[in-house]
C-alpha cells in the first residue's frame, strides 16, 4: 500500500474549506492530507487552525503552482510515496481517490482524474481551450489526454522529487506534455466533478486567454528545447 | 529600411530567441517570463522579413523614414514592458517585506514558547 498525501491548495476558500475537508475525512479516513493556504486574505487559515487541519500557511500569495510545490516539498520531506492535488472548492470528489490510487499501483507515474473519457466533451466556448490543449499534446507527444486542464492529478514517487526540486514544473498541461515526452507514464481515469459551490473561479476571460497563450507556446515551442537527459523514469527504474 | 538593417534585425531577433531558449534549457528562466521575449523577437523577425508592413505603417502615420517607425515600435514595446516590470517589482517588494515580517513575528512567538518551557 502506497502512502498518499492529499494536497489541498486553498486561496480564499473560507465558505467551502470545512465542508470539503470534512467530506474528505469521512470518505477517506485512512489518507493523510495537508491544506496549503496560499496567502488567503479571508479566514481560511484561521478555520483550518481552529479545526486542527494540518496546515502549511504561506504568508503571501504565490499562485497555484508554488502552493502545490510547497505541498510536494512537504511530501518529499516526510517520505510520502504519492501526492494528489485536491481542490478546496468542492469540485473534486473523494470517492474517486481509490480508483486513481489503483491505477498508480499499476505502474503509472501520473494519473489524471478525467471528465471526458466516457463522456463526450461539450462543444462550448469554455471547452474550446481544452480541445486546443488536447490537440497540441496529441500533436507533440502522440498521446491522447482527454482532460488536460483537470486539476485532479495523482503523482507518483519520482514525480514528487521532480516537482519539489525544479523550476518550470507547474502542475499544468505543459508539464504533463514535457513529462510524457521524457518517458513518464500518464494515465487517465473517468471521474465526475461537482460544480463549484462557493468562491470565484480562478480565471476570468483575460486570465484564461493569457493562460491559453502561455500553455500553447510552452507545449508547441519551448518544451522541445528543455534539457532532457537529467530525467528519465525508465532509466531510474532500470538501475 | 536598408538591406543591412534588415539583416541586423533578423540576426538580433534570432540571437535573442536562442539566448532565451538556452536559459530555459538550463532552468535559469521561468517559461512565463520568456513569453515577452519570444513575442518581441518574433515581431522583429516578421517586420524584417516583410518590410512592406513597416513602409505601409509609416506612410499611414506620416513618418518620413520607415526606420524611424521601427525605432518608435521598439521604444514603445520596451516602455510597455518596463511599466509591467515596475509593477511586478513593486509587488515583489511588498511580498518580500511581508515574508520578512512574518518570519520575525513567528520568531518572537517561538521564543516566548521556549521561555515558557524553561520556567
Amino acid at each position: 500500500m502506497k502512502k498518499l498525501l492529499i494536497i489541498i491548495p486553498a486561496y480564499n476558500e473560507q465558505e467551502s474549506i470545512t465542508r470539503v475537508v470534512e467530506n474528505l475525512k469521512q470518505v477517506c479516513p485512512s489518507y493523510d492530507f495537508v491544506v496549503v493556504n496560499d496567502g488567503s486574505t479571508d479566514s481560511t487559515a484561521g478555520i483550518c487552525r481552529k479545526n486542527g487541519y494540518p496546515l502549511l500557511d504561506l504568508p503571501v500569495n504565490l499562485g497555484l503552482s508554488s502552493a502545490m510545490q510547497t505541498g510536494m516539498r512537504y511530501a518529499n520531506r516526510r517520505g510520502y510515496d504519492c501526492t494528489m492535488q485536491f481542490d478546496a472548492d468542492g469540485q473534486h470528489l473523494p470517492e474517486y481517490i481509490e480508483p486513481l490510487m489503483r491505477k498508480l499501483e499499476d505502474g503509472a507515474d501520473i494519473v489524471i482524474g478525467s471528465r471526458f473519457i466516457n463522456v463526450r466533451k461539450p462543444k462550448t466556448l469554455r471547452m474550446a481551450g481544452s480541445y486546443l490543449l488536447s490537440w497540441t499534446i496529441r500533436f507533440t507527444t502522440g498521446q491522447k489526454i482527454c482532460d488536460p486542464t483537470s486539476g485532479m492529478r495523482l503523482y507518483g514517487c519520482e514525480m514528487i522529487r521532480e516537482f519539489a526540486a525544479n523550476l518550470n514544473y507547474a502542475p499544468e498541461p505543459d508539464t504533463i506534455s514535457y513529462l510524457i515526452k521524457n518517458g513518464a507514464r500518464v494515465e487517465e481515469i473517468q471521474v465526475d466533478m461537482a460544480e463549484r459551490k462557493a468562491g470565484k473561479s480562478y480565471f476570468n476571460f483575460y486570465g484564461s486567454l493569457h493562460y491559453m497563450v502561455k500553455m500553447i507556446f510552452s507545449i508547441l515551442l519551448i518544451q522541445w528545447f528543455r534539457k532532457r537527459e537529467r530525467y528519465s523514469v525508465k532509466g531510474k527504474r532500470g538501475v | 529600411m536598408s538591406f543591412q538593417t534588415r539583416i541586423v534585425l533578423i540576426l538580433g531577433s534570432l540571437l535573442t530567441l536562442g539566448f532565451m531558449l538556452k536559459r530555459i534549457r538550463n532552468s535559469k528562466l521561468q517559461i512565463e517570463d520568456s513569453l515577452f521575449w519570444i513575442f518581441f523577437s518574433g515581431l522583429l523577425l516578421v517586420v524584417s522579413i516583410f518590410p512592406a508592413i513597416v513602409f505601409r505603417a509609416s506612410e499611414l502615420l506620416g513618418i518620413q523614414s520607415p526606420i524611424n517607425f521601427m525605432f518608435l515600435l521598439i521604444i514603445f514595446t520596451l516602455v510597455v514592458r518596463l511599466f509591467s516590470l515596475t509593477t511586478k517589482l513593486s509587488q515583489m517588494d511588498e511580498k518580500l517585506k511581508r515574508i520578512a515580517q512574518t518570519a520575525a513575528l513567528d520568531g518572537i512567538d517561538s521564543d516566548n514558547k521556549m521561555d515558557g518551557e524553561l520556567k
